[in-house]
């Protein structure tokens, strides 16, 4: 939590000190220059925020009074939706970590492991608008997001294309996600294939850091001979993947991250030990990059997650608000076990409309807290566009989670309740509002997508279809 | 440190004679009383008698790598008292570094035993009450003795539990009482538990799976959890930590010891005496062949003192005895060091290798070779460590072959840069260094593999499934094929951080083939797969490798690749630690092709067979040559020992003097043998007076350049064959080659040298051993006589290193003779083949094993394979040497 944001002026201001012309940085430079165009016109922008393991139906209730407190500053720009249901996407014998998790933005059960059964949100208002593609130089999908659960693809990636498959590769380190946005142009058009090298190098690395380390097995000679084979990897790195068209006076990349990525964050879904601030710094750091490539309009449409669906952590550290310590995390601890059962995925579990439940409070609350994060970080002076709206108010951000109560031993409690909220979308919704929708998923989804004009809509094309003007401005 | 006031009292009862090195005979009388009885001290890891009387340390006496006490964290909370500590309010008593010694020992034996006098205070304390814990919170640990109310309780984390020890083994109600007691807990490699308390059996049970999942990071704790939350309250008499299940009749023998019984004395003694024979063939042995052995040796002897040999230096000299035990002061060996008077050219010994003779006399002047031999101590110091192995280009070749089924011979060749020779070998493994071209080229070819593979047939043999789901079966899938193509299990680091791959491509929409394609990349790249990874253990001494580092270790060494499934399933299965079933997969392996071709690696890196590809005469000197002739005279070589250590399966100092050989119509003619037709053809030499054995073979004769210089032919008898030492010539000599001239041969040049007074003291040691090859030209060919028509000769005498009477031959057949039956030849043949199998150069602390490897060989017949056997079967093999060995 010390990481200081990275302001849009900030980054101009670098820029600025640039003599020469970069690729990258004239496109900053030219999209910002429409940004502050005499032409009204507004970019059409949707986005899913996705925060994993939900909040009881139950504790919704009690608005801003309890876990929803974090949202409050900003709720006159939200639409808070209680009462959405995703039944209809459940799926026999698995539970809402994989199907509701899907569900959410999509409105449909996953096919597969890999894919969605539909395409998002975004990707549908993205082809109604931008048929012939995005600007040149745009990243057409930016799919973000710090998680620990990796074991299905659904957990944690929310932007899929119209065929199912994922919209774009997720990038899950902040340094990585700059990379994706101001690497280049070059990368632009897909970055599949390095992303997966890197991947590949990353495991290796991992490897020979581990026999370098303090638990390495290896006698002495031995390490430095693995050391030494460690820094020629590190050498190769560099040279493979340097980034592109990069200059000194530009901006800077955000730091490597500390926290674990890859498959050394999710050991076989037992889960990590995590402190709030390790936490909590990566999850900023990752949310003001998105938030900036957002500001500097190189990107439209994607999605961001904060904690996978079905989520593994043990987390530790106090739980500070505006200021006053609310909780301190201790998962394992609290619950007097190690690995899995020492989560705080244990805390919904045993949720207890009956209990104080205040260990899942302070997790949900915390959760609330880092979303309003990065929508505030979308609702700055700075970010205020030609309308006079800021980009929080002009863009279509679509907040969602998996289920409506983590408990797994009713379907139909389970994924009903489902948390929603949206943004006004430049004026097609109504905010300030706590609402109960009382719909389903579909609906409150295909309701949006009407109010973007597009041909498309979710879910099998012979159902009836329910308009839910109540959210229509 | 040891136990001393109990062991000043066994030794009243206790002599030991040590006889010759390294045996030791015990004359003792019979303890008294069961009392007096000693304790076991095999396998012991951590050791605490409380002993101290006061502070707040609690000493490991174990005397086992680096020791492990304990802290006490409120010392207020207990009292000391005789040999005891009496916990009387919580605290908490926690070594001060983690206990990982004790983790990485009881990994690799899958065994361990937990062993307590204790006195509770109450039987009521319960969750349980911490008596002896590993652990790192209230979930996480390694292993717990505790108290539940009325009985105790073990915990243990195995592959079969979680990782808070549960289920837990009890040792039954009642059997905790307020009273003194021997409770112990042993845990076998076959999972069976038991739990005795005083001395009675009071449960046995199975828990499945291995130790590998234990944390490193662990502290040892007495009386409480890490985080002070589960007290026990009672006194500690004794702790023992082993590394190993002791068997009831040891149980039995440490009851009967009781809680006042310290450390074997035996024990203390038997290490006094190994590490002062250690000190001798480490520290001392290697000073006396550096500076003295080249005037006081059997052959040079000056003074009629020979140093190199226990009986003849105790004897002394002209001016009587040098060595005087206990008394360097009075010892005249000393004196002279000490006074600059010897050695009498050179520096002179430094301060610090003066204080180590002088140690050494002092302390008894422990002696424990037979004789110094500077063979043993020609390697640089540190070369003979224990360095991680990369794969040379051959292995790698081999090894991924052997996984994958791709041959990646032809670009790994190409793309990967070449081992270098040191040491005589191009495996040795601290030369194996790497650069930013093996990386790019390791990374290159691994995606070239891939695409030459069937990715989803090989994924097959692991798993039916095609999930990328590390929920479902992806994991399991991960931890197979790693076991398979890293030669090992995999541990939950391992499987997790590949997994990540399967995620990673899941998560950008890739498929199966494709993510276990990218998997078999990175696990190609992997540190397991491009080095030899071994543990280095940590507590001193000898360990045995773990059954899959022996895998490796007999497969890279057999074949020059990795393990092949019936292998890697005696490891699994646990067969390997038996010597009978471990020799038996030997003499399977041996049956394979892949052992003739490793041989012939040897065979090849031995003589640098490499070399002829790239040799370039001259061209007006050597007309006839070409290129093809050099790789002809390399094909013979190798056709050659295939046929003799394989085909005849003949004694490996036969190669020095067996009647036959392979040639090309080409070479033949060369040899001025009759060619025959079509290629590579044997050719029997029983009548051919002048050729037969390695020695007059062109891939070796071609070693002296194109004027065969008796200079590098001397050197490389005497080194390769005998295992001699000489130093570089020293500055300021002009080593340009003389060379010969009408009315003045090679052999008359050498001979001007010998007699030179500042070269003669050197080169007499090896240029004889190469007059019996003057009459073979720099490219092999045989002459009576040279260019200018000088006659050649052929006598001269086998001077062999350590002895006195040179042998005379008076032609090269009688010098192949000579060095086919002589021992020094057998013994260098010993110490090459252990060499290229060990990937190290061999030093004084490998010098017994290599010695007791030769033996069993000879024994056996003498053949590679009787060799490479015994080899396999050595403690050098069987056994790695910990971090904390000297």
């Amino acid at each position: 939590m010390k990481n200081k944001r990275i302001h849009r002026r900030t980054m101009l201001r670098s820029v600025g000190a640039a003599t020469v012309g970069l690729p990258l940085l004239e496109e900053m430079l030219t999209s910002t220059a429409s940004a502050a165009n005499a032409t009204p016109e507004i970019p059409v922008r949707a986005f899913n925020v996705f925060f994993g393991l939900g909040i009881p139906a139950p504790l919704q209730k009690e608005g801003f009074r309890g876990v929803l407190e974090p949202l409050q500053p900003l709720s006159k720009k939200l639409l808070i939706m209680r009462e959405v249901d995703q039944v209809r996407c459940d799926e026999k014998g698995i539970n809402a970590h994989y199907d509701g998790a899907t569900a959410a933005f999509t409105a449909e059960p996953p096919d597969g492991e890999a894919k969605s059964g539909g395409p998002s949100i975004d990707q549908v208002i993205r082809r109604a608008h931008y048929p012939d593609g995005l600007p040149k130089g745009m990243v057409p999908t930016l799919v973000g997001g710090t998680f620990f659960r990796r074991s299905r693809v659904g957990r944690y990636v929310h932007s899929y294309n119209m065929d199912g498959t994922v919209a774009a590769t997720i990038q899950e380190k902040p340094r990585e996600l700059f990379e994706r946005v101001f690497g280049g142009v070059a990368l632009a058009g897909g970055d599949r294939s390095e992303r997966l090298k890197r991947s590949v190098l990353d495991t290796v690395v991992e490897d020979y850091r581990h026999y370098t380390g303090a638990n390495s097995p290896l006698g002495a000679s031995s390490r430095a001979r693995v050391a030494d084979h460690l820094d020629r990897i590190r050498e190769f790195e560099q040279r493979a993947f340097a980034m592109k068209h990069r200059q000194s006076s530009g901006p800077q990349i955000p730091p490597r991250s500390i926290i674990p990525h890859g498959g050394p964050a999710d050991p076989g879904g037992q889960g990590i030990d995590i402190t709030l601030e390790q936490l909590s710094s990566e999850w900023r750091l990752l949310s003001d990059v998105y938030a900036l490539a957002v500001q500097m309009d190189r990107v439209r449409f994607g999605a961001l997650t904060f904690l996978a669906a079905g989520e593994r952590i043990r987390l530790t550290g106090d739980y500070m608000y505006n200021g006053k310590k609310l909780w301190e995390f201790d998962d394992a601890q609290q619950q007097n076990a190690g690995g899995d059962k020492g989560c705080s995925h244990e805390w919904w579990h045993k949720f207890n409309e009956k209990k104080k439940n205040e260990a899942l409070r302070a997790h949900a609350h915390m959760k609330m807290q880092e979303v309003a994060y990065f929508l505030s970080a979308l609702d700055s002076d700075e970010c205020k566009e030609p309308n006079g709206r800021t980009i929080l108010e002009n863009s279509l951000i679509t907040i969602s989670t998996e289920s409506g109560d983590g408990r797994h031993n009713d379907v139909k409690r389970e994924l009903s309740g489902v948390f929603h909220c949206i943004t006004g979308a430049n004026g097609r919704f109504k905010t300030g509002q706590i609402m109960d929708v009382g719909a389903e998923g579909i609906d409150v989804y295909n309701t949006m997508l009407d109010a973007f004009g597009t041909k498309d809509r979710l879910g099998p094309k012979t159902r009836d279809a329910q308009q839910i003007d109540s959210i229509r401005a | 440190m040891v136990n001393e006031r109990r062991i000043a009292m066994e030794l009243r009862w206790c002599v030991f004679v040590a006889i010759t090195c390294g045996v030791i005979v015990q004359v003792s009388a019979p303890p008294a009383s069961a009392a007096d009885a000693t304790r076991v001290s095999l396998g012991l890891s951590a050791f605490y008698t409380f002993e101290e009387g006061e502070g707040d340390v609690v000493k490991d006496r174990s005397g086992s790598g680096k020791s492990l006490d304990l802290k006490i964290e409120k010392p207020s909370a207990v009292t000391w008292k005789d040999s005891a500590l009496v916990v009387r309010s919580a605290t908490k008593i926690e070594s001060v570094h983690s206990a990982a010694k004790l983790a990485t020992q009881c990994k690799r034996s899958n065994a361990l035993t937990i062993e307590a006098w204790i006195k509770p205070t109450n039987t009521s304390q319960k969750g349980p009450a911490r008596i002896v814990s590993m652990s790192s919170s209230s979930v996480q640990r390694n292993f717990t003795l505790g108290q539940e109310r009325d009985r105790y309780q073990f915990r243990l984390r195995a592959t079969s539990t979680s990782d808070n020890g549960i289920p837990d083994t009890g040792s039954g109600n009642g059997k905790a009482e307020t009273k003194l007691a021997h409770v112990v807990f042993t845990r076998g490699s076959d999972g069976r538990v038991r739990f005795y308390v005083d001395g009675e059996q009071t449960e046995s049970r199975k828990v499945d799976g291995r130790l590998s999942n234990w944390n490193v990071g662990f502290p040892l704790i007495l009386a409480n959890e890490r985080k002070a939350e589960r007290p026990w309250l009672g006194e500690f008499h004794l702790v023992a930590i082993y590394s190993r299940a002791l068997s009831s009749a040891e149980i039995s023998q440490n009851y009967s010891a009781g809680p006042k019984a310290g450390i074997d004395p035996h024990e203390a003694q038997r290490r006094e005496l190994a590490r002062a024979e250690q000190t001798f063939a480490t520290k001392v042995a290697p000073l006396f062949a550096r500076h003295c052995l080249e005037c006081h040796d059997t052959g040079s002897k000056k003074g009629d003192l020979d140093l190199s040999r226990k009986l003849a230096a105790f004897e002394g000299g002209e001016s009587g005895k040098v060595i005087l035990s206990g008394n360097a002061e009075e010892s005249p060996l000393w004196e002279q060091i000490v006074s600059g008077d010897m050695p009498p050219q050179g520096p002179g010994l430094s301060a610090s290798d003066q204080a180590v003779i002088k140690e050494w006399i002092d302390d008894g002047a422990v002696w424990s070779i037979d004789m110094i031999d500077p063979a043993v101590y020609a390697s640089k110091p540190g070369a003979s460590d224990h360095w991680v192995q990369r794969l040379t280009v051959s292995e790698y070749i081999e090894t991924v072959r052997s996984a994958v089924g791709v041959d990646i011979a032809k670009e790994a060749t190409r793309l990967l840069p070449p081992d270098l020779r040191a040491d005589g070998f191009s495996n040795t493994a601290y030369n194996l260094s790497v650069d930013l071209k093996h990386v790019e080229a390791y990374s290159q070819l691994a995606e070239m593999i891939v695409q030459r593979m069937d990715v989803l047939e090989f994924a097959k043999r692991f798993s039916k499934s095609q999930s990328l789901n590390t929920d479902a079966t992806a994991r399991k899938f991960v931890a197979a094929a790693g076991e398979w193509l890293l030669r090992g299990p995999l541990d939950d680091r391992e499987v997790t951080n590949y997994s990540g791959i399967l995620t990673a491509v899941a998560s950008a929409g890739g498929d199966y083939e494709q993510g276990v394609g990218l998997m078999v990349e990175a696990m190609l790249q992997s540190p397991r797969f491009i080095y030899r990874i071994e543990t280095q253990p940590d507590g001193g001494g000898n360990q045995r490798v773990t059954d899959f580092e022996l895998a490796s270790r007999m497969s890279y060494i057999l074949w020059g690749g990795p393990p092949d499934e019936a292998l890697l399933k005696a490891a699994r299965d646990g067969r390997l630690a038996d010597k009978d079933r471990c020799q038996a997969e030997v003499e399977r392996m041996l049956m394979d092709r892949r052992a003739v071709e490793r041989s012939k690696q040897f065979a090849a890196d031995w003589l640098n067979l490499d070399r002829l590809t790239n040799m370039q005469p001259n061209q007006e000197r050597f007309p006839e040559w070409t290129p093809e002739l050099g790789r002809d005279m390399r094909a013979e070589t190798l056709a050659f020992f295939e046929e003799l250590v394989w085909k005849q399966g003949r004694p490996m100092s036969d190669l020095f003097d067996a009647q036959f050989t392979y040639a090309t119509p080409q070479l033949a003619k060369h040899y001025g043998l009759k060619p025959q037709e079509g290629g590579l053809r044997r050719y029997d030499l029983s009548g051919e007076p002048v050729r037969g054995g390695l020695l007059t073979q062109g891939s070796v004769l071609t070693i002296g350049g194109d004027d065969a210089s008796m200079v590098t032919r001397g050197l490389f008898v005497m080194r390769d064959l005998l295992r001699g030492v000489i130093g570089a010539p020293p500055p300021g000599v002009d080593t340009t080659p003389v060379p010969p001239k009408p009315g003045m041969t090679h052999r008359d040049v050498a001979e001007d040298r010998i007699q030179n007074e500042s070269c003669g003291g050197c080169h007499i040691k090896f240029e004889p051993l190469a007059f019996g090859l003057e009459q073979f030209d720099g490219l092999g060919a045989f002459h009576l006589k040279d260019e200018f028509g000088n006659q050649l000769r052929s006598e001269g005498q086998l001077v062999v290193p350590g002895e006195a009477k040179p042998q005379p031959y008076t032609t090269p057949s009688e010098l192949m003779k000579l060095l086919s039956t002589s021992d020094r030849v057998r013994e260098t043949l010993t110490w090459k083949v252990t060499q290229f199998a060990m990937g190290r150069p061999l030093g004084a602390r490998d010098a017994t094993e290599v010695q007791q490897i030769h033996q069993a060989a000879t024994s056996a017949g003498g053949r590679y394979a009787d060799l490479i056997t015994a080899v396999v079967m050595s403690d050098l093999v069987q056994k790695t040497r910990s971090q904390d060995e000297p």
